[in-house]
């Protein structure tokens, strides 16, 4: 029972750094845009297919292929930002119908370049065993976990202790007061879009070569995103780290209990009932005033 | 400028005829009226979207999965119970109105962007019903043999449904009904009391307005026709299958009344037979639909977001100088 549970723990805390990269991106850009980009799914997506595609038909390099599926990511934001949802900035309900636009635009769009059977990326690291206790991980399995959290520590010390990084939390906490004391606040949203972005290509091109590349691989990642965020506390950074590896971590070791079929209802259920009895979620933050 | 004021009914009592007379002019044609009986169809569910989001303000993003929860309840009573259509029908619609309103209760205790995570949820746990509630919906695979409605029968006329034109005439006798429910309910206390909660909220609570009561409403009424699109969809396609419902169709949903023009009484019908036929008529995959769709959906947020029968309209106060209901 203790190694199953420890395998499981594991497992979870793997999905949960997925959830977590992709809750990250969206809660840096609910800080400081304050909209809910729900096209962060298919961006994901987009960093496997990039990755993919650079490491088939550019060089065979993993890193390198990480790398530009990053860049182009970060690319890609910044159009979004600038063309999308800066100019809808202030209406809610428009940046969100458009950002189900890119959703279709974009998924369809890699349906129609790439096909919509899943490709495979095959890398040495998934290959290659570790072994904790009499457990076996493939290398990838534990570089995903060890990455992310890396990731999330070098974030949150630029975060917390960078001129820039405090401009992002002055922007996420009054936009008006920010411009106020002088924050270039227009750059802080640009640069957090990018970043938000850059999370979101980073997760695709981590989790491509362990499943498979395929157009709706985004979804499941965007929806658990939600639910870690929602977990952790809307607009809390900490929370959506928490919330996204809780929730990775419970799924898993539910199966160990249930069966895999409802693995994916926990998601739900977690979201539905966060928001009906704590929709301030575990780190209460504030809620904003449209909540 | 008193015969000027003609023109758009003209144009909808042309549109009409068109359509009465689709199996006529698209004798020899079946795909033209297959195009038609699946525009009724989106354009039903998007006229539940139009109450909810073009009149009453609320983006829902799981609408197709209370058509989904329709057409399971009547696939489900129809095969496996034997019921016939309109019976089957109607409880699906009670089934998704009841549904739509305990869902939307929850939904209600939030605004914004939790209200439209929450109706996500809501979508996607329909959708995961569906699609593993192996012993009742058989799962992923789908539920084949829905049958059509049973033929009428006077003496010795028997109109069978199984015949693509007759079952077209139901649709479109169905959608005609629906966008009647929709003109009534627009222009009812109920309309109006939706425009204020849309317009400002508190406003509307401060005046007096029931707000849960309404939004509630609302949320049951536009559920129940998403019910009646799914009902409508299974029956002529003869199988209901967990995709037809998933958070993508949602999102089309959206789409369609966005694109037709959210709060204008025949915003569902453009947005359906332009999201229907337009790509039929380019001769497009469906991939490249939706990449259009979806970049349409965007350019139109950012320059007409008020849709084609918005643009329609503003083109019409500028001919003709009138600012009167639209």
């Amino acid at each position: 029972m203790g190694e199953a549970l420890l395998e499981q723990v594991i497992n979870g805390l793997m999905m949960g750094s997925l959830y977590v990269l992709v809750a990250l991106g969206m809660v840096l850009i609910y800080g400081v845009m304050h909209v809910v980009n729900f096209a962060h799914g298919v961006l994901f997506t987009l960093g496997g297919y990039v990755g993919v595609f650079c490491y088939q038909h550019l060089a065979p390099s993993y890193p390198l292929a990480l790398l530009l599926s990053i860049a182009s990511l970060a690319v890609l934001g910044l159009a979004i930002e600038r063309l999308v949802f800066h100019p809808l900035d202030g209406n809610l309900r428009n940046q969100v119908i458009a950002s189900l636009g890119l959703i279709l635009f974009l998924e369809n769009l890699i349906i129609a370049v790439w096909g919509a059977t899943a490709l495979q990326w095959k890398v040495a690291s998934t290959e290659h065993l570790v072994s904790i206790g009499s457990l076996q991980f493939s290398a990838h399995h534990l570089g995903i976990i060890v990455i992310t959290l890396a990731l999330v520590a070098v974030l949150g010390v630029f975060l917390k202790y960078s001129r820039f990084g405090t401009a992002i939390r002055a922007t996420s906490q009054s936009r008006e007061a920010a411009i106020v004391v002088g924050i270039p606040v227009r750059r802080v949203q640009r640069s957090s879009f990018a970043i938000g972005c850059m999370l979101a290509g980073l997760g695709g091109g981590l989790v491509g070569p362990l499943f498979l590349v395929f157009p709706q691989m985004g979804d499941v990642p965007l929806v658990k995103g939600l639910a870690g965020i929602l977990l952790g506390g809307m607009g809390s950074v900490p929370g959506a780290v928490v919330g996204g590896m809780l929730l990775g971590v419970t799924e898993s070791v539910s199966t160990l209990f249930l069966p895999t079929d409802y693995r994916d209802s926990i998601a739900f259920m977690v979201m539905v009932l966060i928001l009906l009895f704590r929709p301030q979620g575990l780190f209460g933050q504030r809620i904003r005033g449209e909540d | 400028m008193r015969r000027i004021a003609i023109v758009p009914r003209a144009l909808g009592v042309l549109a009409l005829i068109g359509l009465l007379t689709a199996p006529v002019w698209a004798a020899g044609h079946p795909y033209v009226l297959h195009m038609l009986v699946l525009s009724c169809i989106v354009s039903i569910a998007a006229v539940g979207l139009n109450l909810m989001l073009g009149y009453g303000g609320l983006v829902s993003l799981g609408h197709m999965g209370f058509a989904g929860l329709g057409a399971y309840v009547a696939a489900v009573l129809m095969v496996d119970a034997r019921w016939g259509f309109w019976s089957a029908l109607g409880t699906a619609a009670i089934a998704s109105a009841i549904a739509g309103a305990l869902i939307g209760l929850i939904c209600f205790r939030f605004r914004g962007h939790f209200f439209m995570i929450v109706t996500l949820a809501f979508g996607l746990l329909l959708h995961a019903v569906m699609n593993n509630w192996d012993d009742v919906t058989r799962g992923a695979a789908g539920l084949p043999g829905v049958p059509r409605p049973a033929a009428w029968r006077w003496g010795d006329t028997v109109i069978s449904f199984g015949q693509l034109p007759n079952f077209y005439y139901l649709a479109l006798a169905i959608t005609l009904a629906v966008f009647a429910l929709q003109y009534v309910v627009v222009r009812s206390d109920l309309g109006r009391v939706l425009g204020s909660i849309r317009q400002d909220e508190r406003l509307a609570r401060a005046r007096g307005v029931n707000v849960i009561v309404f939004k509630t409403v609302v949320f049951a009424l536009g559920s129940a026709l998403a019910g009646v699109s799914g009902v409508l969809q299974v029956s002529f396609l003869r199988v209901a299958a967990p995709a037809s419902f998933n958070m993508l169709e949602s999102i089309n949903t959206v789409l369609v009344v966005i694109v037709g023009g959210a709060g204008f009484l025949v915003g569902p019908a453009v947005g359906a037979l332009l999201y229907v036929t337009l790509p039929e008529a380019l001769r497009l995959a469906n991939e490249w639909r939706l990449v259009i769709f979806g970049g349409l959906l965007v350019i139109m947020m950012l320059f007409a977001p008020q849709g084609i029968a918005g643009l329609a309209y503003t083109l019409w106060q500028r001919i003709t100088g009138d600012r009167s209901a639209r």
